[in-house]
């Protein structure tokens, strides 16, 4: 209790040397300014593309996510093409029956890029034949008002019916028509909208259009998720591909955990099922993340490494106007070793003057941080029009004050000290 | 009046150089409370030494003192801090007032490092003593807006706010003019009546004569000791 009013007394102290000394206080301020608003704005901007990049990969499945496409076969199997039947339901009915770890297959037939046509518009798209295992692995829904997904009976009846991604609804219908129900061509043949998807878009930032607005497909790399035509994958087999052969699978694993020991089960089984020949190849999100957190981790060392360096830079500010201060005040230490001040009196004082200024530093770098963060965004918007906004986040405000106290209470430390151990009837006779 | 200080064998030395320079040589005096002392002596006679030493701003190198009925001729640090907060008060020659803060506050500074004092008693007591010297019609001003004797004054209230059993006053008139002279001595006079020990530390005679006991020192002994 003692010590908090004598640090009470010490900070009220300290705030107004502070102000007797304007120009001073703000000339050693300068350093912790600029070394706590880069640090916040730069952790700030690289949490911006990090989250980003997160989405991405959930975008695409998720860690837990394995992709099996067609592959042409290896040299060494070349002369075996004509046993290769490519990737087929009788795959997904193995995977499925063999490995437990796999919560999902979801298997596709691509019918390829066509063209839909509704009451005389027209939109290009992709169309693909999926099962209901589409949503869980690509991690995508059908809100309850905007219909249903593929089910099911559908692929078991061979029905026409479709459900469309969000940007085609926008394209092929005008905006007062419910698409529900409604009949659209494909290839001359009828199908029925029975759902929508849902739109695509990132959590936690806005995608911005080029005119500022908030885009209705949703922008840059997830307008295209947003694109596809989905049918049963039974219709897409036997309607229009006329063959069994599926394009891809797309698995889901019950935990990221298990994804290497999936990865090999599933080479296993498709090598079973293959008679041997490799004609498919996995991929997983693993690698592209890897990727990823090794571009975040070399960005937030760099930045946070500049961003160390100038607050360095400013602990070294504060120290050297802590030290001319002290060399200005060595009467003022005399007098006041001589009312009855302890050396810890005057190690406080001055610990708590090099607080305050490395605290206000931090604030004021925290209101620049908002500034420059507003520039980058501004700058990224007119570069990369589907620019990803970063989001200032309170953590990071608050860890970049925190360092900055840090560094100012390090560089207080010695002058301080220095203070504190001051021989009072030396301090006095100091002209 | 009782008995304050009871000094013996006092001895202070410094190394100067390769040279042992003896400020005291050998001390042995008595300070009694509610004394009026001046401590003569040209410069250089040890008498700053001894008021150092007795003003718990330094340690001898040998000898003992009796302060208040304890040993303290080798304390701490922060034990001397203390002693000079509860006990000394401190006027100089240069008045020593921090620039920056207000008379008030300049009066209430040995308070805050009184444990004891809250923030509206140290006001309180600094309002008490600034009283006492005549300056209370003064609180808001900064010590360069005061004369010398006005500055004077308020160094008088700060060595009395916290009730000391001693003051030291070192070449308190030195730059002061004439007319200041006598106010400043009679003021530090009139605290003898609040059982406060005065020291006069002067090389001044005409100074020295205000006090009740002179006590003259040279190359750091005791020349000669009387009461006037």
């Amino acid at each position: 209790m003692r010590l908090l009013i004598r640090i009470r007394a010490a900070v009220i102290n300290g705030w107004r040397e502070l102000l007797a000394n304007k120009v001073r206080s703000l000339l050693s301020m300068s350093g912790i300014i600029l070394g706590v608003a880069s640090l916040v704005a730069m952790v700030t901007v690289v949490q911006g593309m990090v989250g980003n990049f997160r989405q991405f990969v959930d975008a695409m499945g998720g860690i837990e996510k394995i992709t099996v496409d067609k592959q042409s076969l290896p040299k060494e199997q070349e002369h075996l093409i004509e046993l290769s039947e490519g990737l087929t339901m009788r795959d997904v009915e193995q995977i499925k029956a063999t490995i437990p770890i796999v919560r999902y297959v979801s298997p596709e037939a691509r019918v390829g890029f066509e063209k839909l046509v509704w009451e005389g518009r027209e939109v290009n798209t992709m169309i693909n034949g999926v099962t209901p295992d589409y949503l869980p692995v690509a991690k995508r829904w059908v809100e309850p008002s905007q219909g249903r997904f593929i089910s099911d009976l559908d692929i078991l009846h061979k029905t026409d019916v479709c459900v469309l991604g969000s940007s085609i609804v926008a394209e092929l219908f005008p905006p007062n028509i419910d698409p529900l129900g409604k009949v659209i061509r494909v290839k001359g043949k009828r199908f029925v909208v029975i759902g929508l998807l849902n739109n695509i878009e990132a959590q936690g930032m806005e995608i911005r259009s080029a005119s500022g607005g908030k885009s209705k497909g949703g922008g840059g790399m997830w307008r295209w998720r947003n694109s596809g035509v989905y049918i049963p994958i039974s219709t897409a087999t036997s309607k229009f591909n006329g063959n069994d052969r599926l394009s891809g699978l797309g698995l889901q694993v019950a935990t990221g955990d298990d994804l290497n020991y999936a990865v090999e089960q599933v080479e296993r089984t498709l090598l079973q099922t293959h008679n041997g020949l490799k004609d498919f190849s996995i991929t997983t999100n693993e690698q592209t993340l890897e990727d990823f957190r090794k571009t975040e981790v070399a960005f937030k060392l760099s930045l946070g490494g500049v961003a160390g360096i100038s607050l360095f830079v400013g602990g070294i500010g504060i120290m050297n106007v802590m030290l001319a201060s002290i060399n200005e005040r060595i009467r003022e230490i005399g007098v006041r070793k001589a009312v009855g001040a302890r050396g810890s009196d005057l190690f406080l004082q001055f610990l708590s003057e090099a607080a305050v200024i490395s605290v206000l530093g931090g604030i004021i770098g925290l209101a620049v941080s908002v500034g420059i963060v507003s520039i980058m965004n501004y700058v990224l918007m007119q570069a990369v029009p589907t620019g990803v906004v970063s989001k200032f986040d309170w953590i990071i405000m608050l860890q970049g004050l925190s360092f900055s106290v840090v560094v100012g209470l390090i560089a207080g430390v010695y002058p301080a000290l220095r203070a504190a151990s001051l021989d009072p009837i030396e301090a006095l006779r100091h002209e | 009046m009782g008995s304050l200080a009871t000094i013996r064998g006092l001895h202070k030395t410094y190394l100067m150089g390769d040279e042992t320079v003896h400020a005291l040589d050998g001390v042995d005096l008595d300070f009694d409370r509610g004394e009026y002392i001046a401590i003569l002596g040209p410069s250089g006679s040890g008498k700053s030494t001894l008021m150092h030493i007795l003003g718990f701003m330094d340690t001898p190198t040998k000898g003992s003192i009796l302060f208040a009925g304890e040993e303290v001729s080798a304390l701490s640090a922060d034990r001397r801090a203390w002693y000079r907060s509860n006990h000394v008060g401190f006027v100089f020659q240069s008045f020593n007032l921090l620039p920056r803060l207000s008379v008030l506050e300049n009066v209430a500074l040995p308070l805050l490092y009184r444990e004891d004092f809250t923030e509206d008693a140290r006001e309180a007591a600094a309002k008490v003593a600034l009283e006492r010297v005549g300056m209370s019609h003064r609180l808001t001003h900064r010590p360069t807006q005061l004369s010398g004797g006005e500055r004077q004054r308020v160094a008088i209230a700060r060595a009395i706010v916290a009730r000391p059993s001693i003051v030291f006053a070192d070449e308190p008139t030195g730059n002061l003019d004439v007319k200041n002279v006598d106010r400043i001595l009679d003021l530090l006079g009139s605290l003898l009546a609040e059982g406060i020990t005065v020291v006069l530390v002067t090389h001044d005679l005409a100074v020295a004569a205000k006090a009740k006991r002179v006590i003259l020192m040279r190359a750091g002994q005791v020349q000669e000791d009387r009461r006037q």
